[in-house]
């Protein structure tokens, strides 16, 4: 029986706290009375998983079983979550690649032909035929691979369909091959509660033009957060563009979940409560903390992308896609949710060295801040972890590196865009456009592996609802001028930046300290 | 680079308190942690084995030489036993295991083992490591003894003898507190004889609080008395009564002579273990008083 997640207040008695520090790690000794977050810890997970993919297609909510719908001569396509999820990537065999096999056999059997798999990459970079390969399973990557499995394009014209416009006027563009399929099945790993739902299809097979109606500042600034998204204008937008597209495609939605069981060895001590750290975790504490402290940023990013997650599966959920996000989500809630009683003054987390646009890739200034204002600021419902006008103290290296190949319209935002201003709303109005239809961007998006030319973009705008309700925002060990360049602040140490914040919160500020990994989401009270 | 190890090390010894037993914020709304898994089957090896015989031979023995006076009777008594018995002690001091261990003839030292309070021997690394290693320990749960039992019923199914202290802790006051039925129970299941074991002096020499033995080589005397057997049918809680009664009897004799505290058994008049019946500070008064030094024994009387 896992232990639910709980909130610590530092006494003399509490042993250092652990926090990501990028691709390293670091102790700090909190302030006495502050309060820590903890996770629930893992959940137990599903046992026999083949039996539960097969329970869930033949038992769908809000929908005749898969096996019903699958008729000889029809279309049908199955899209993917890309390699955003999860984070890190899961152990082999991911659980897209079991759900996908199940989901064929039946096609198999039911004398379907005309199967096509798409990744669902959106403006995210494609994938690799080595990482696809990796997410679908050797089986179904041999026979499908590369004529009908491919990455989602979204600007091959030719292959986009417009559906039309949702009763707010937004803009649905979708994959054509989804469009005009008898039959689109979905398969996501729902990670956090911003995951799955009308979230999948409308923006993971989208295309900018439709995009554009939710990804902008304004809808973030009204997302509070978009981890609730009975809360999130970004979801209301998803939403109303999901229920347009199920009106006109027969949509059969799988949904998983995975528990909190993160870092297997020798980083498990990265998911325990410091107190129960036993000598064994505080020997590979150290162990990892002089190996990364010495070796080079290029090595040890290496060492740490070949990191593979042990989750187990908590959920597999089919049917109506609705209906299965409410499972869902339920299933996200029983394993991240930590309730926590009051807003504070100053905000403390620890920054990984992986976010959902940097697997196999670097973890760059503007990705720092997407990480940490987008999505660690934004794991709540109800109120924000920190007060308006608070200070959020994070610890990484922001370390001013790009991959030229993945990011390189970050390389031009960094130096081109945020030079001039950081506001989010100048940004957008003076500056998107010109990168959403950069034909030299577009050109790497559709041939290389590049994010496209405007991700850099919602990635600022993902931290715009923090950016607006925070006084300060300091990087403990960051780079000056690339903080800088951020317009952040930054720290020597943890004692320096809460003696920073004093300006902005006084001299005894109410803390909160986030412990990840593994991932929570606070219910404010 | 050493200086950055040395201050990551010198962090995590802070931080998880190496030296001292760990503690558990107060906010955790749990039972306090401990290592009291701690292995100890590693230290029952032959090379533990012959590590603690070096240990106590060569380092413990005569560290306690050297800092006390012991006088050590009536291991005779062990003559007509054969192992595994119980050692049953009265406990008032650290000084009282390493004492029981040193008193017994190296053959049967050496396949002794003891109980030592999971919460206190095996709280840290380090001290459960030493305990297990020099006095062959093993932990036994202060609270809810059943795991204890049972790791104790393993080792005397293995032929080991085990020295047990039935107050669960060092008395505060000098005197015998009640005794838990864990060893009493042991050996009414297993059938086997407890040996009741006198220490004197231990409580004056080294009692709570106190982490070295006083100055001036203090005398202590540590005496085996006769062996108790379980009779048939007779329950534990009877045995623990009569072995509570057969420690008082040693210790009575210890204080006086063999047949003096004979005698008084006989009328039922041995003076209770637990002291007399008076204010705290009077009874600490007087199980603090100094005993009298050793010297050699006089052929008369003393005239009183």
């Amino acid at each position: 029986m896992s232990r639910p997640g709980f909130v610590l207040e530092v006494d003399e008695r509490t042993p250092p706290t652990l926090f990501h520090h990028g691709e390293g790690f670091r102790l700090e000794k909190l302030p006495l009375g502050t309060r820590v977050v903890y996770p629930p810890e893992a959940l137990a997970p599903i046992r026999h998983v083949d039996a539960a993919i097969a329970y869930a297609l033949e038992n769908p909510r809000g929908s005749e079983p898969l096996r019903t719908l699958l008729k000889p001569g029809m279309r049908l396509t199955i899209a993917i979550d890309d390699i955003s999820l999860p984070l890190p990537p899961m152990r082999t065999p991911d659980i897209r690649g079991r759900v996908i096999e199940h989901v064929l056999e039946l096609a198999a059997r039911a004398g379907v032909d005309d199967v096509k798999l798409t990744i669902a990459n959106s403006l995210h970079r494609r994938m690799t035929p080595k990482e696809i390969k990796r997410a679908v399973g050797e089986r179904v990557f041999r026979s499908f691979w590369p004529d009908s499995l491919t990455n989602h394009d979204a600007e091959d014209r030719a292959n986009l369909t417009y559906i039309g416009k949702t009763d707010r006027g937004e803009d649905v563009e979708i994959n054509r091959r989804a469009a005009e399929s008898d039959l689109l099945v979905y398969v996501n790993i729902n990670l956090v509660a911003m995951d799955g739902g009308h979230k999948s299809v409308p923006v993971g097979l989208g295309s900018y033009r439709s995009l554009r109606h939710h990804h902008n500042v304004n809808t973030m600034l009204h997302s509070r957060s978009y981890m609730d998204p009975t809360a999130s204008a970004l979801h209301d937008s998803t939403g109303r563009m999901g229920r347009l597209l199920a009106d006109k495609l027969k949509i059969f939605t799988i949904e998983t979940t995975l528990n909190n069981d993160t870092f297997g060895k020798p980083f498990e001590f990265l998911q325990k409560r410091e107190w129960e750290w036993s000598i064994a975790d505080q020997a590979a504490y150290l162990a990892a903390k002089r190996t990364t402290d010495r070796t080079p940023p290029n090595l040890k990013r290496q060492i740490f992308h070949r990191i593979a997650a042990p989750y187990g599966i908590t959920g597999i959920t089919a049917g109506e896609t609705e209906a299965v996000h409410e499972v869902t989500l339920q299933n996200v809630h029983r394993q991240q949710l930590v309730e926590v009683d009051g807003q504070a003054d100053v905000l403390v987390a620890g920054l990984p060295y992986i976010s959902p646009y940097n697997v196999n890739s670097i973890l760059n200034p503007i990705l720092v801040v997407c990480l940490g204002l987008g999505y660690f600021y934004n794991m709540y419902r109800g109120k924000p972890l920190v007060r308006p006008g608070g200070t959020m103290i994070m610890f990484h290296p922001v370390r001013r590196e790009f991959h030229s190949v993945h990011h390189p319209s970050y390389i031009d935002f960094f130096e081109d865009v945020l030079s001039e201003t950081t506001d989010p709303a100048q940004i957008e109005a003076k500056f998107e456009q010109q990168f959403a239809n950069d034909p030299w961007y577009v050109h790497l998006y559709r041939s290389s592996y590049a994010y496209h030319g405007v991700h850099p973009f919602y990635m600022w705008y993902w931290a715009a609802h923090a950016m607006d309700q925070l006084g300060d925002v300091i990087f403990v060990g960051g780079d000056r001028k690339t903080v800088s360049r951020l317009g952040f602040r930054t720290a020597t140490t943890l004692g320096d930046a809460l003696d920073m914040s004093s300006e902005t919160v006084g001299s005894s500020p109410r803390i909160t300290a986030l412990h990840t990994p593994p991932l929570l989401l606070a219910d404010v009270r | 680079m050493m200086g950055a190890l040395t201050k990551d090390v010198r962090r995590v010894a802070q931080g998880w308190r190496w030296s001292h037993r760990p503690l558990v914020p107060r906010s955790v709304d749990e039972p306090e942690l401990t290592h009291r898994d701690f292995p100890t089957a590693w230290a029952r090896t032959e090379a533990g084995k012959a590590a603690r015989a070096f240990l106590q031979r060569y380092g413990l023995a005569p560290l306690l030489r050297a800092e006390l006076t012991t006088k050590i009777e009536g291991v005779d008594v062990l003559q007509s036993l054969a192992p595994p018995v119980i050692f049953v002690a009265n406990h008032s001091s650290h000084l009282d295991a390493p004492l029981v261990l040193t008193s017994l003839p190296p053959r049967w030292r050496e396949r002794t083992a003891v109980g030592a309070a999971a919460d206190y021997f095996f709280d840290v690394w380090w001290r459960a490591a030493a305990t297990a290693l020099v006095f062959n320990a093993f932990p036994v749960e202060r609270a809810g003894a059943r795991k204890s039992t049972r790791l104790a019923r393993e080792l005397i199914a293995e032929g080991w003898n085990v020295v047990v202290f039935p107050e669960g802790t060092r008395s505060r006051d000098g005197w015998v507190g009640e005794f838990r039925q864990g060893a009493a129970r042991l050996a009414v299941e297993n059938g086997i004889p407890v040996v009741p074991v006198s220490i004197r002096g231990s409580y004056q020499a080294m009692p709570r609080g106190r982490s070295w033995p006083l100055k001036g080589r203090p005398p202590v005397t540590v005496r085996f008395g006769r062996a108790v057997r379980p009779q048939p049918d007779e329950d534990a809680g009877a045995f623990n009564d009569r072995l509570r009664g057969a420690l008082g009897v040693t210790v009575d004799e210890d204080r006086t002579t063999w047949w003096d505290a004979m005698r008084r058994d006989a009328r039922g008049e041995v003076p209770p273990p637990e002291g007399p019946a008076a204010p705290r500070w009077r009874r600490v008064w007087e199980a603090s008083r100094p005993l009298p030094a050793h010297g050699r024994s006089r052929a008369w009387p003393a005239r009183r």
